[in-house]
């Protein structure tokens, strides 16, 4: 019962966030909302016992992600005004009730098509058992630190490029004088 | 399992009756709606207690202040004005909600409640004693980085929605400040978790012990530093004095809570004052001990066995002993917090970002990696048994 209730908050929060992100016309309401999202995934990987890969996800996108994102809206005046000075709209409509007829028909069949396909993987699946409260960390550590040594080790190259190409980006020029 | 409230209650006789009585009257396992009270019922103490405490924060912060100045201080509500911080919050309540005309209405009403949201679910894994603890998640002190870190977007937010200069300029300096210092605060946890061995709060702390010499922050000359590079950035994050440029009165009136009045304000307040009894907490439990009692006391295996107690009974007077011992610690720093605001002028912009960058951060992986090292050459020991083993050592020869 705890279980469950945690899964559909989780699962509505997910799906309110990612449909108010596209419906939101305010680029910083959309960034609150991914964030409401981005809790309910973590929500969802702490249900099915992935208690690392919760927190990472908390870390990584309520800590860093979101903050950048809101310091670019800020900085790019992404929720001025939406018409130029001709009186025309910048953020033109993605379509008209035409167009979004269509799309939803496209949508229900390939959704179909998609459950037809999917049928027989969940029915093979039906007893799945989520491993209860397996702790991952020790597991994670182990492999990041053994098998996974390699992709560990590309990946820390690749932070340390962001971060020099942060500070070349950001020191004062230096005057050229000849 | 972790390890939680509920699973050191349910070794009493008490809860046992209680979960076959119900489960028998309801006709299913009740163990799962027993758990959910008993989570209901001790968040609510815990939110109940901390607000408490973040209120006496406030009273705390402006008699100590008072004394560090020469002043008296509030005394006029109550013994030795000990109820101001109920008038004050009375106050706030009844104050007029104002919001201005050209703010962003919605994230204006978030931004608040995101900050206080993102301290309360910290202390969901904040150790208070060994059973008194909401939940000892196996990533637990992962999952309080990330959590605190909401309350980064919420000053962001703040200073945005407000619509004003002074604002901005505070929820940006806000943000940079607390994304900036979460890097070597970070770090020098890690090295901790790298003594310890684990993620979880209950790691932590048991790799400890109730004396002095067993605490991590006298393990090892690397751990030392670390534990100061950690309340520096612990200060910084929370926006406190020496570092409160985000609210730098003399410069941006109020910083991002410039435009918010009532009690919108005061959960700002709150939320501050609370993230600094977290931070403090957390501090006590990485490097000074936690919970610990000395000469193992907190478990109460002596009450039973000395003066013939029930088990439980014991059990529950170790943990009270533990509650004590971690808010002693917890309060002492929280006061060292107080004693520094009042003590230490404030940092330019500039010189908070060289603090951070150039000093802190290489500080705090030069003590990661020292700790590895440690870790290597000497097998785990801490420096006081390496003495002991030598002096022994020493004392055979002769």
């Amino acid at each position: 019962m705890f279980a469950n209730t945690l899964f559909l908050l989780s699962a509505v929060l997910t799906l309110a966030g990612a449909v108010l992100v596209v419906y939101s016309q305010n680029l910083m309401h959309a960034c609150i909302y991914l964030l409401a999202s981005l809790f309910g995934v973590a929500g969802l990987y702490a249900c099915i016992g992935a208690d690392f890969l919760a927190a990472t996800q908390l870390v990584v996108y309520a800590g860093g992600v979101i903050i950048l994102m809101l310091f670019a809206i800020m900085l790019t005046g992404g929720t001025g005004n939406r018409t130029n000075k001709y009186g025309l709209e910048k953020i033109p409509a993605m379509g008209n009730k035409k167009t979004f007829m269509i799309a939803a028909f496209a949508a229900i069949v390939s959704a179909l098509i998609v459950i037809k396909v999917t049928i027989p993987v969940f029915q093979n699946n039906k007893n799945l058992i989520v491993a209860a409260n397996a702790p991952t960390v020790e597991r994670i550590g182990t492999l990041l630190a053994t098998d996974h040594i390699l992709a560990f080790e590309i990946s820390s190259v690749m932070l340390l490029g962001a971060l020099i190409g942060a500070a070349v980006i950001s020191r004062p020029r230096k005057e050229i004088h000849d | 399992m972790n390890s939680t409230v509920v699973s050191y209650l349910s070794q009493s006789n008490e809860f046992q009756n209680i979960h076959a009585w119900l489960s028998k009257a309801l006709g299913f396992d009740a163990s799962s709606l027993m758990a959910f009270v008993i989570f209901a019922i001790v968040a609510l103490i815990i939110v109940g207690v901390m607000a408490t405490i973040g209120g006496a924060g406030t009273y705390a912060e402006r008699k100590i202040s008072a004394d560090l100045q020469a002043r008296v201080g509030p005394n006029r509500v109550g013994p030795f004005g000990l109820l101001q911080f109920l008038a004050d919050g009375v106050k706030m309540i009844l104050k007029e909600d104002i919001i201005t005309t050209n703010a962003d209405k919605f994230v204006f009403n978030l931004a608040p409640v995101m900050c206080l949201v993102g301290v309360f679910a910290t202390l969901a894994v904040v150790p208070y004693s060994s059973g008194f603890i909401l939940a000892d998640l196996n990533v637990g002190i992962f999952y309080l980085v990330g959590m605190a870190s909401l309350v980064g977007v919420g000053v962001f937010l703040g200073g945005y929605a407000s619509n004003s200069k002074w604002s901005l300029l505070g929820g940006m300096r806000g943000a940079s400040q607390i994304i900036s210092y979460e890097i070597p605060a970070t770090i020098t946890i890690i090295s901790i978790v790298l003594l310890a061995g684990g993620l979880s709060m209950k790691t932590l702390i048991g790799a400890q012990g109730g004396g002095m010499q067993d605490w991590f922050i006298l393990h090892n000359p690397f751990a030392f530093i670390g534990f100061f590079v950690y309340f520096i950035s612990a200060l910084a994050e929370t926006n406190r004095a020496p570092f409160d440029l985000p609210e730098a009165e003399s410069e941006l009136v109020s910083g991002y809570h410039t435009e918010y009045t009532g009690m919108k304000f005061g959960l700002f307040a709150l939320a501050e004052y609370i993230e600094v009894f977290v931070v403090c907490g957390v501090a006590v439990a990485l490097f000074l001990g936690g919970y610990n009692v000395p000469f193992d006391l907190g478990t109460g295996a002596l009450f039973s066995k000395s003066l013939g107690l029930d088990s439980m009974l014991s059990q529950n007077i170790g943990q009270l002993l533990q509650l004590g011992a971690f808010f002693t610690k917890t309060l002492a720093l929280y006061y060292v917090v107080i004693w520094v605001r009042w003590t230490l002028p404030r940092l330019r912009v500039d010189q908070l970002m060289t603090l951070c960058w150039k000093y802190l951060t290489p500080i705090a992986i030069f003590n990661l990696l020292g700790c590895a090292v440690w870790m290597y050459a000497f097998d785990g020991k801490s420096i006081f048994a390496l003495i002991m083993a030598a002096t022994a050592g020493g004392g055979a020869h002769h």
